[in-house]
């Protein structure tokens, strides 16, 4: 009975009937409004205070309008239910999402809320804030970068409007004060169960990583011949940030492989991120740990680990371009200021305002980055680690980004939900942190994922037709990073997402008071690691089920009409001929080996694979070891690229970095500003693309 | 020392070709006109022989040869088997076009990273072009799809020059004037910004003198105007008498009547025929429009001064105008004349029917020529590039460097006048008139943009170009001065016509599908401001080109002399190029039925729905009188309209407008208001970019997903006309499909300039990745030098 269709799935317009509601439905804490309308709670959800006949003020590529509705307040969200148009048939769906993307904002997704009536100034509302006049507008200004207006009706004589502002500036401060409120909408995964089955079939599975023969299906799709998945943190006993299972060289086995742990920060050892077709490797690790002592101790695991069987291996210092989280915070705040509607900056000082916030800058040192390093391996066999002291932050972005310029795979929306999973979510960007949604800690905050979303729209800009997901796509993902009614950005790592979610599944056993983070890690081992296993898969939704919060239309929208499948979508890059594995093992072995150092955009050789091997992590040796002796030759091949063909390798794409090529993404960043994007080209297209699609139906009848 | 050996034994392996270069010079001799040889043998002695200076450093004596700047990709041998192609290349010359002069193996170098790479070849020097010829194009392949008959990749107009600088001993110098000493290397500056070194090292002196002094001479020094190009060109070209043209020119009574009858002005408005043979004025086209109740004597009092003068009527009867102000007198008398025959001339006017006038002083309210002027060459000089150092050197700064070149702000300005105007017009029903001393330039300006914004007429191609004959070429533009064709004034020139342009280029980005021409479009038309050929651009009035017709002045028809106009564009593009500039997602006009025209106004669907302004022009009223004195204060020169617009009141009006606009749904064929928020003005990429290989992105850009709209385009109409066939209608006429998209893999975004790029491929390591690397690099290259680099081209 939960396997009810789309359409049958109508919370506004019907009562709760049991078919919707499921085993859970004594949770379900509808209440009805005054026109006799219930107001669609997910599990776990009650009303605070609501206001009807309300207007939220839009605007659209039809102009600016206003749509009535009712005003609700919950323990979890803002929400507004637009009336039914007089015209609509009665019981039409006018949405058929249970969350709404548009009209509602979770309560950590709102920045400010601002009360304005005619006769005092728009006043900005905190929890300890008093309302001394009863507003006419309410506006929210939300983190994601939309603003919300809501005006009441009777212009400031609606005492509603005083109680539902005041409802939700108190339930704002307690839902910030109460973490566990989100774990406890859990039950919204009986919703989404009945979701899903309508939905799978239409596209390919995003690979969550979360369990082994996600990692063989991908490892086979990408034909790296000397890998094998290793389930040695199937128990998150090697490192709790790592996912539990890692791609290493299939020569090594686990108990060597074990020894290498304790090498790196975190013990996040290097793994494999990508294979090139043309034999190349890319790597991800952290920094090498400041106490190992590769004099005392056995480090062949680890030159084993970071060769993986190439002649020559090339380290890239992520962080020696790249912003550090604190700096990509810093340019954040300043570029919300600048994209708010009252920001006062004058028109003729926008482009120095805009480079004052330094967000460009850092998005075009990742691009440039991203394809340097694209660039290396798509050159020649080698071994390309990433290294980042601790291997959460700008390495998923790298690796990501490396990734969508190399792999047409990641340009299309499973891919690229695919490697989201990969490098980010399950590879343990600490999103909680960092998106600091429940902002326990303001200062761990610092939007990396969005730098990354950036980054990936520049591309999307630059390469109109080499992406399958749209512009729309990235707003969305970018929106609901802030919604934490999904497990996919509520967590640090995924050790943290399976033990909540099995958490959840047995009845809260445990219930720290300061959420779960500080439990030891013996507790985890014994109980976290096996229950998350036992159950199989987190509870809480992914994003990736789209449908619950985006309507059919709207994701219509996401699938770029552009998209030229025909630049390889399914094929890897061929790259050069592939060189055998075994050839790559013989050259490592013999001692012939060579390693490089890629930082500030320059090749340097190291004699050694490790800083400290005299000693102490010295950073000066570690910088330029050595004069280049046999540099020029390994150089020459990059350089010299034959001038006069202009044919670069098929699928790989060579972003433009210049000054002028990187811009600002203004369909995120000023959409709560008056201007909106119109008239946009991909947009034009996509009519094109629906006439078509009508032509087609008429003439098919 | 191998690099500076190879080059010797470069040098002598080119040696037999000598007799070669020296037959080539026979068959083209220099024409006796040439001025050249006088100033070259007197500058001899100046300069020190190349082939000294190399003999130098391959004694080894120099002491500092350790940086060779020259490495040849281009093995000797090579070039031995290219020069008989190289021959067969013949230069091709236009009608009327001499060849000057010539230089032999010259190296175009690539410039985008500063070394030396390049490619061989002649350089010439006509009196129409510099053009280089080198072997590259001949062996290579691919033809250039979107091909420009007229310009090669390799041809620089001489008016298409901006810059000429020597490079002497790593130095850059600007060259004009008599040369004593000839630089090594050549860096010419277009105004179409592209960049050309040309490195003339291998070339013998001899040769050397004479380009460089021809070039400088002939790009650089103050021309008549009898001797441009175009005359040669004209008197030589074969007349093409039957040219199918759309375009309305303005150049006959009939033009200006249908445009009257167009827009409806025709009940207060009339043509004059005053001006046949420059009577009242030579600023002025021989037909113009002026308010009907407006008297002949006045008209001819003033040379046309003081008297408003039609430039369009909107749908509510509201009507722009422009009059050229009297110039500020020293005298109170003359000055009071004027105010006297101004004040007579409101007065004639200012009776139904033409009601409420204002005038907006543009000299005082817009920034001056000199600003406009400054914040350009500011502005181009981000995208002349030398190396690729110092672009990449600029990608941090660069949102500062671009705010302060002030030229983004000009153009927001110019916007933001723009619906100023509109906004009296539509939203307050009011006439306008703008002032301006010549009323020639941002009059032009101001008065253009507000028709392409009000009127979808003019955002068809022919309509544009029709706007551009009446408001410009007609209108008095002095393109001449004001692109200084002649080199005879620095001080006149202002890129006025290009402001313009980008103006209208940031609508076309904005609302794509409202405009039937694309950017590509803009651009090319940009350049032609530069192609000598065409009379549209080079003449200050269409009295002057009246008056330089050969013969008997303007009785020209009787002759075979004709001249070209540019809005023929057959002339520069095959038809398959041609097709780039059409935009095929335009929305074109929704034919409406009748029944349907008489109730609602598609056309100006957006502002029904605004405050009805009409019955709110009576308070105005009121002060009818302060409006004249300010009017007149305002002719005067004695610029206090910044009161009247500092005014809140009209701020208000404005905002409210803007803002109302911009919240309603957009008729692509209605009025168009631009954005002008700090966000939504951009730099014109296409126009600014298109040279710089950093710029490029292969297989990205908007052309990328050009190919998808053919596509589906054509699968519409063939759809389209499958049910058509059902219903047995008319089949509509399909668009021509753009073939040299379809069979090309990979275009890059630069595309349709972006072949001209094709050997630079190298976007990817361009920072400072390989910098640090060079010197080692170096020294391995001149051991095996010869194996190396051959292998390279």
């Amino acid at each position: 009975m939960l396997s009810g269709s789309k359409t049958s799935f109508k919370i506004q317009q019907h009562p709760p009937g049991p078919a919707l509601r499921g085993p859970k439905s004594s949770d379900m804490n509808s209440k009805r409004n005054r026109n006799g309308q219930a107001f669609p709670c997910i599990p776990g959800e009650h009303v605070l205070e609501e206001a009807a006949r309300v207007r939220k003020i839009v605007r659209s590529r039809d102009g600016e309008g206003s749509i009535l509705g009712t005003l609700y307040c919950t323990n979890l969200r803002v929400a507004f239910v637009p009336e039914p148009a007089p015209g609509d048939t009665v019981g039409a769906p006018r949405c058929s999402t249970c969350l709404h993307s548009e009209h509602d904002v979770a309560l950590p997704c709102i920045g400010r809320l601002v009360a304005v009536n005619s006769f005092t100034k728009a006043k900005v509302l905190t929890a300890n804030s008093t309302l001394k006049f009863i507003p006419e507008e309410l506006v929210l200004y939300c983190r994601d970068f939309r603003v919300l207006r809501f005006r009441f009706r009777d212009s400031g004589l609606e005492p509603r409007a005083c109680q539902v502002t005041l409802a939700i500036v108190q339930a704002q401060e307690s839902s910030n004060a109460s973490a566990g409120t989100w774990y406890d909408s859990g039950a919204i995964r009986n919703l989404e169960n009945a979701w899903l089955s309508t939905e799978e079939s239409l596209s390919p599975p995003t690979l969550l990583f979360e369990r082994p023969c996600d990692w063989e299906k991908e490892l086979r799709r990408l034909g790296a011949a000397g890998w094998r998945v290793s389930p040695v943190n199937e128990r998150f006993d090697m490192a709790t940030s790592l996912p539990k299972y890692l791609w290493v060289p299939s020569r090594l086995l686990d108990n060597e492989l074990k020894r290498a742990f304790g090498h790196f920060n975190a013990r996040r050892i290097p793994r494999l991120c990508w294979h090139h077709p043309g034999g190349s490797d890319l790597l991800r690790a952290a920094g090498f740990h400041a106490d190992s002592d590769p004099e005392k101790e056995d480090v062949r695991s680890v030159e084993a680990l970071m060769l993986a069987g190439h002649a020559q291996c090339v380290i890239v210092e992520t962080a020696a371009d790249l912003p550090s989280p604190a700096e990509i915070q810093l340019s954040y705040l300043k570029l919300r200021a600048l994209c708010l509607p009252d920001s006062s900056v004058a028109d003729e000082k926008w482009l120095s305002a805009l480079e004052g916030t330094r967000w460009l800058e850092h998005v075009r040192a990742c691009v440039r980055k991203a394809s340097e390093v694209a660039a290396l391996l798509a050159e020649r066999s080698r071994s390309i680690v990433l290294q980042e002291s601790d291997d959460r932050d700008l390495n998923c972005l790298l690796a990501s980004l490396v990734q969508v310029l190399s792999d047409p795979h990641a340009r299309t929306q499973s891919g690229f939900q695919s490697l989201l999973q990969k490098e980010w979510v399950v590879a343990g960007h600490p999103f909680l942190q960092r998106l600091n949604l429940l902002r326990d800690n303001d200062r761990e905050e610092s939007p990396v994922f969005l730098l990354f979303l950036d980054c990936v729209w520049q591309l999307l800009q630059q390469f109109p037709a080499s992406f399958e997901f749209t512009e729309t796509y990235l707003v969305a993902l970018h929106d609901s990073s802030y919604i934490p009614f999904f497990s996919t950005f509520l967590f640090n790592c995924q050790w943290e997402r399976d033990r909540r979610n099995q958490h959840r599944a047995s009845n809260q056993i445990y219930a720290p008071v300061n959420g779960w983070r500080e439990l030891p890690p013996l507790e985890i081992l014994q109980k976290g690691g096996r229950l998350a296993k036992e159950r199989g898969g987190p509870y809480l939704p992914t994003i990736w089920d789209w449908a619950l919060r985006y309507t059919t239309q709207q994701r219509a929208q996401f699938r770029n009409p552009a998209y030229a499948r025909g630049s390889g979508s399914t094929t890897v890059p061929n790259g050069k001929s592939a060189p055998l594995g075994g050839d790559k093992l013989e050259g490592a072995l013999s001692g012939n080996r060579a390693v490089y150092l890629f930082a500030k955009g320059a090749l340097s050789p190291q004699t050694h694979l490790f800083p400290w091997k005299n000693g102490s992590l010295s950073k000066k040796g570690w910088w330029r070891a050595q004069s280049s002796e046999s540099l020029s030759e390994q150089d020459r091949s990059l350089r010299s690229k034959p001038s006069g063909c202009p044919q670069q390798p098929e699928g790989l794409l060579l972003p433009a970095s210049a000054g002028p090529l990187i811009r600002l993404w203004r369909r995120c960043y000023l959409r709560g500003s008056q201007e909106v994007q119109r008239g946009l080209f991909a947009s034009t297209l996509a009519e094109l693309a629906e006439e078509l699609d009508r032509l087609r139906k008429q003439l098919g009848d | 020392m191998g690099g500076v050996n190879y080059v010797t034994r470069r040098r002598a392996a080119l040696q037999p070709e000598e007799p070669d270069e020296e037959s080539w010079e026979e068959l083209v001799p220099p024409p006796p006109s040439c001025p050249l040889a006088g100033t070259a043998a007197g500058s001899w002695g100046g300069r020190e022989a190349p082939g000294a200076m190399l003999g130098k450093g391959a004694g080894g004596s120099g002491a500092k040869p350790a940086k060779p700047s020259f490495v040849s990709y281009v093995s000797p041998e090579e070039i031995h088997i290219k020069e008989p192609i190289e021959k067969e290349l013949n230069l091709h010359l236009l009608p009327g076009e001499l060849l000057l002069c010539e230089a032999n193996t010259v190296l175009k170098c690539v410039q985008e990273d500063g070394s030396n790479r390049g490619t061989y070849g002649k350089l010439i020097c006509t009196n129409f072009k510099i053009a280089f010829l080198g072997d590259e194009s001949a062996s290579d392949d691919n033809e250039p799809e979107f091909k420009n008959m007229i310009i090669g990749e390799n041809d620089i107009t001489l008016h298409c020059i901006d810059h000429i600088y020597g490079v002497y001993d790593e130095k850059k110098k600007s060259l004009s004037g008599q040369l004593k000493k000839y630089p090594e290397k050549l860096i010419i500056y277009c105004k179409d910004l592209r960049v050309f070194h040309f490195c003339l090292r291998y070339t013998k002196e001899e040769e050397v003198k004479r380009i460089v002094s021809g070039i400088v001479h002939h790009s650089q020094t103050p021309k008549l105007l009898k001797r441009l190009f175009l005359f040669s060109y004209a008197t030589a070209a074969p007349t093409n008498t039957d040219i199918q043209n759309q375009t309305v020119m303005f150049d006959a009574i009939k033009d200006w009547r249908e445009e009257l009858e167009r827009t409806k002005g025709n009940m207060k408005y009339k043509v004059l025929s005053a001006n046949e043979a420059y009577k009242v004025s030579e600023k002025l086209p021989l037909y113009f429009v002026v308010p009907m109740s407006l008297s002949e004597e006045s008209i001819l009092q003033y040379q046309g001064r003081g008297i408003p003068i039609w430039c369009w009527s909107c749908h509510n009867g509201a009507s722009l105008l422009k009059m050229s102000a009297f110039p500020k007198e020293q005298e109170d008398s003359t000055s009071q004349m004027h105010k006297i025959f101004l004040d007579g001339v409101y007065k004639t006017i200012n009776k139904p029917p033409y009601e409420v006038l204002k005038t907006d002083d543009l000299s005082s309210s817009l920034p001056s020529l000199q600003d406009i002027q400054a914040a350009y060459t500011r502005f181009k000089q981000l995208f002349l590039i030398d190396n690729s150092t110092d672009f990449w050197d600029t990608d941090v700064k660069w949102f500062s460097l671009l705010e302060s070149t002030n030229w983004l702000e000009i153009v927001r300005r110019c916007l933001k006048k723009a619906i100023e105007v509109v906004e009296y017009l539509e939203g307050q029903n009011t006439n306008i008139l703008l002032v301006e001393e010549n009323a020639s330039d941002l009059c032009c300006v101001i008065s253009s943009l507000v028709q392409v914004m009000m009127d979808s007429h003019y955002r068809t191609k022919f309509g544009f170009q029709s706007l551009i004959q009446k408001e410009w070429v007609m209108g008095g533009h002095c393109f001449l001065d004001r692109c200084n064709h002649l080199r005879q004034n620095d001080k006149e020139e202002a890129p006025v016509f290009l402001l313009f342009l980008d103006c209208v280029w940031q609508l076309v980005q904005q609302y794509p599908p409202a405009f039937e021409f694309t950017e590509t479009y803009l651009t090319v038309l940009s350049d032609s401001l530069y192609i000598p050929i065409f009379s549209t651009f080079f003449f200050n009035s269409q009295h002057q080109k009246d008056a330089n017709m050969p013969g008997d002045g303007h009785n020209a028809q009787s002759s075979h002399f004709r001249f070209l106009t540019v809005w023929d564009w057959s002339v520069q593009f095959e038809p398959k190029a041609q097709v780039l500039l059409n935009n095929p997602l335009y929305v074109e006009k929704p034919k409406l039925d009748k029944s349907q025209r008489k109730t609602t106004r598609f056309k100006h669907q957006r502002q029904l729905s605004l405050p009805l302004t009409q019955t709110k022009s009576s308070p105005k009223r009121g002060f009818f009188r302060e409006e004249t004195d300010h009017f007149i204060k305002n002719i005067l020169g004695k610029r206090i309209s910044k009161l009247i617009n500092s005014s809140d009141e009209l701020h208000n009006n404005f905002t409210e407008f803007y803002d109302s606009w911009h919240c309603k749904p957009i008729d692509f064929h209605g009025l168009l208001l631009p954005h002008i928020e700090g966000p939504g003005i951009k730099v014109w990429a296409q126009r600014y970019l298109r040279w710089i290989p950093e710029a490029q992105l292969l297989g990205g850009g908007t052309v990328a997903t050009a190919t998808k709209i053919l596509d589906m385009i054509e699968e519409v109409q063939s759809l389209q006309k499958k049910m058509d066939e059902k219903h047995s209608r008319t089949v509509p006429q399909g668009r021509e499909a753009l073939p040299m998209l379809r069979n090309s893999a990979r275009l890059s975004s630069l595309f349709p300039f972006a072949l001209l790029q094709r050997h630079s491929l190298k976007p990817v390591l361009p920072t400072s990745t390989w910098k640090d690397l060079e010197d080692e690099d170096d020294l391995a290259k001149r051991d095996d030098e010869f194996v190396d680099l051959s292998e390279v081209i």
